[in-house]
């Protein structure tokens, strides 16, 4: 097993079983329908045009490429959209360094060759994107290659292991055939996710977008730039855009709407589901800045003549944020809010104690009250929440410490 | 009350856009410009003036291109011609413009220190003090908050029209030598023509397409908004023009009327004017050409920086941590540093390594059109906003003429 770089074999002398050279490698083609790393052939440009000679035929492969057969049998090259062509689509291009998680250039790809009886076995090993590959492009030809390589193993590599690789493709068809579906980049966390869309041109952030699955392109967006995060969803369909829309957290989806132009969040919202349009056209009654826009509606409330066993059997199943469980509210007649117990003290009291025993003083505001003085309660008082109730003093939904952190943040 | 709202869309649409080619074309009155500038109206008076239309016009045409190009690809210069070109074209064309504008970041910096010889502080303080300002502003300030200091200190550049109203020319024979063909005397003469050649020269540089297309690409304008962004390049290019003729008048109605026709920089044609225009008119051409420099020599460097990571794929961007991005960071700052530190050098050969940065300029301006001509009229990256064929028959002819000029400048200096 040797390992053989993509910007050796590009350029290479082909040669027949004779060894009189019969052409020159010009591109080196992967089908991933049949095979996700294995080389299907390489492009060997001849005098009497191309020529695909799969590694079945190949002896050997380094600066000169050696073949077992005639240059008559070798099979004439159409090309085809579902073929993934490593000098073109790979070599100079943008790609998402998924271990690394940011977006890389790559400076040479490097193959892995086993002989297997009397031919090669070629398999896309890694992507070079440090000095090693940049300098054996740069001295290629120019120094002779039995030095470059003593030279060259003398420098570090940076390399990428191709399953760490998610190829960046804006032809929806083509990445259907190509079977590019940014499965690793889905596994990073939303944040990691909005950070490396930031860094990708338009065309290829939209790419992102259509492929990867609803609820992980929600997470995403809201962690997006707000100018970016209007410029993704205008390039969206109508349809994926409220389906992802849809998934957001209403405050953010009701943020997003505000920025876009009034036509398209229309149409938007009239894809959207009834339930999630509903919450989200309330929320875009109020103004931007006020604490309508920061609340979340999924909080625990239970009756103040609840049992600590309620509200545990409450939290289980509980399925909004993490932060929202920190405090949980106590309704009485006519909905209304009456108290409020912190998650610590329930944890420590008896199943049996009723919750009205527990229940502390506590702070709301109302939907309309600014950003600034929710910040300023928050800091007053060390809320871990805050209740926004309406005018019947009725729970509308909480905001919490974590939402204040990124509110603080924008306004900076 | 539809034509108003449409209005304010429309206003609204052109202010979001507005900044890149503005600041480019304006950023090309540089200290080097103004020299140009000052010597052509002293020299040779008004009869330079026709030179500015088609000028204009040939900047137009180049900025529209990278702005354009930057729209629809949403990558930078440097990026397409790597994916485009490959590595080696690229890195042997990034190390040029680091050649080329390291002897402009040099020149700019030489034109703070004599313009604020003028108002008697020494270089060895004005120096170090200007390339501080420079590296904080750059690395402290986010992108829109230092694109807004640009755009003022663009604004600045009325100085210089005040300064040529001050100057009081015969406006009359200013706008007809402007409009007429130029006189057959002339084009025999050498000197002029030498003069014809610095002046187109000086106007197109490799730089301003790096710098432009990636400041499109970083401002998020798309093909939608890009109608704006058009009016952004044709206004910035005609507003750069329209100060540029102001020197060329201001130093025509004066300098050349005078008989004063040896000039050795900029600052030197401040001084000139001084005793022929007025305290006012030397304050404002002075202060003008300090905005000039200190503002070019904040662009530069940034914009060298952008250009070669990005094409050769190293981490950038003012958003990284040093250590995220020490490429970026180390070479921004070294083109400041040794750019602004060997002014201080004394009897450094600073004549000499401009006329070689110009050289270099020269050299690597043909490739960099052409490779940007190749690149606009690509289907695969533009689509359907490739070149007209009109737009490209002036396009080529233009760049044509570019070519042939900067190569003649390039013959004449050797």
């Amino acid at each position: 097993m040797s390992v053989v770089a993509l910007s050796e074999l590009l350029g290479a002398s082909v040669r027949d079983a004779s060894g009189a050279v019969r052409g020159r490698v010009r591109e080196i083609a992967v089908a991933p329908q049949d095979h996700p790393t294995r080389i299907a052939f390489l492009i060997v440009k001849t005098p009497d045009g191309e020529r695909a000679l799969p590694p079945a035929s190949i002896a050997s492969a380094g600066a000169s490429v050696r073949t077992g057969s005639d240059a008559s049998e070798w099979e004439r090259f159409t090309p085809s959209d579902g073929l993934l062509l490593l000098k073109r689509d790979l070599l100079d291009q943008q790609i998402i360094d998924i271990h690394g998680r940011k977006v890389v250039r790559v400076n040479d790809v490097e193959l892995e060759s086993t002989p297997v009886n009397s031919h090669l076995l070629l398999n896309i090993l890694a992507v070079d994107v440090g000095a090693r590959g940049a300098i054996r492009r740069l001295s290629k030809g120019v120094v002779p290659s039995f030095t470059l390589r003593a030279l060259l193993e003398k420098i570090p590599p940076r390399v990428i292991p191709w399953q760490f690789v998610d190829l960046l493709e804006t032809d929806p068809a083509r990445r259907v055939k190509l079977k590019i579906a940014y499965g690793g980049l889905a596994k990073l966390h939303p944040a990691d996710i909005a950070d490396i869309v930031e860094d990708l041109p338009p065309a290829e952030r939209e790419a992102v977008f259509e492929t990867i699955d609803e609820e992980v392109a929600a997470e995403t967006l809201e962690e997006i730039d707000p100018d970016i995060q209007v410029s993704i969803v205008e390039s969206l369909d109508k349809d994926r855009a409220a389906d992802i829309v849809e998934e957001m957290d209403p405050a953010a989806a009701a943020d997003l709407l505000d920025e876009l132009d009034e036509k398209q969040s229309v149409e938007i919202l009239s894809e959207m589901q009834p339930d999630e349009r509903r919450e989200v056209t309330h929320l875009l009654e109020f103004g931007e800045h006020t604490a309508a826009r920061w609340m979340t509606t999924a909080f625990v409330a239970v009756p103040e003549t609840a049992v600590v066993d309620d509200a545990i059997d409450a939290l289980k199943t509980f399925e909004g944020s993490r932060e929202a469980l920190a405090t949980i509210y106590l309704t009485g007649p006519g909905n209304k809010l009456v108290g409020s117990v912190p998650l610590v003290t329930i944890a420590v009291s008896s199943p049996a104690v009723q919750l009205s025993e527990l229940s502390e003083p506590y702070r709301a505001c109302a939907p309309d009250t600014p950003e600034s003085e929710v910040a300023a309660l928050f800091d007053k008082y060390n809320l871990l929440t805050l209740p926004v109730t309406d005018e019947h003093e009725r729970i509308a939904g909480i905001i919490t410490a974590d939402d204040v952190i990124t509110m603080l943040r924008h306004r900076s | 009350m539809a034509t108003l709202k449409t209005w304010r869309t429309r206003a609204a649409l052109f202010i979001a856009v507005v900044g890149p080619g503005f600041i480019t074309a304006n950023v090309d009155n540089d200290a080097g410009g103004i020299w140009t500038y000052s010597v052509a109206g002293a020299q040779f008076g008004y009869t330079l003036l026709w030179v500015m239309i088609p000028t204009t016009v040939a900047l137009v045409v180049v900025q529209e291109m990278a702005s354009r190009m930057g729209a629809a690809t949403g990558k930078g210069l440097s990026d397409l011609i790597r994916e485009e070109f490959g590595f080696r074209v690229t890195f042997l064309l990034m190390l040029a413009l680091i050649v080329t504008n390291f002897g402009n970041v040099m020149a700019e910096f030489a034109g703070v220190a004599s313009s604020l010889q003028l108002f008697h502080i020494p270089k060895y303080v004005s120096v170090p003090v200007a390339a501080a300002i420079v590296w904080l502003l750059v690395v402290q300030g986010t992108y829109s908050s230092v694109e807004k200091i640009f755009l003022v200190a663009s604004g600045f550049y009325v100085c210089y029209i005040v300064a040529g109203v001050l100057a009081h020319p015969d406006w009359r024979a200013a706008a007809f030598a402007t409009v007429t063909r130029p006189q057959e005397v002339g084009i025999r003469d050498y000197g002029y023509l030498y003069m014809v050649i610095g002046l187109v020269g000086t106007t197109i540089a490799p730089w301003m397409q790096f710098y432009l297309q990636a400041s499109v690409v970083e401002k998020g304008v798309t093909m939608r908004q890009y109608r704006a962004s058009r009016w952004d390049v044709i206004v910035g290019c005609f507003f750069a023009a329209i100060v540029a003729w102001f020197i060329i008048v201001a130093c025509a109605a004066t300098l050349h009327t005078a008989g004063t026709t040896q000039i050795r920089d900029a600052a030197d044609a401040a001084e000139a004017l001084r005793p022929l225009a007025g305290e006012y008119a030397y304050l404002l051409f002075a202060a003008g050409l300090f905005n000039a420099s200190l503002f070019a020599a904040s662009i530069l460097p940034i914009s060298t920086s952008y250009a070669v990571c990005e094409g050769l794929g190293f981490e950038s961007g003012l958003d990284k941590k040093f250590h995220e991005a020490p490429v970026f960071y180390w070479l921004y700052t070294l083109i400041i540093v040794v750019g602004a530190g060997v002014l201080l050098i004394p009897r450094f050969p600073l004549a000499h390594i401009m006329v070689l940065s110009q050289v270099v300029n020269g050299v690597v301006l043909p490739f960099v059109l052409i490779f940007m001509l190749l690149l606009v009229n690509d289907r695969e990256l533009m689509g359907a906003h490739v070149n007209s064929r009109w737009f490209n028959a002036i396009a080529w002819l233009t760049v044509g003429v570019m070519i042939a000029l900067t190569l003649a400048m390039f013959v004449t200096q050797l």
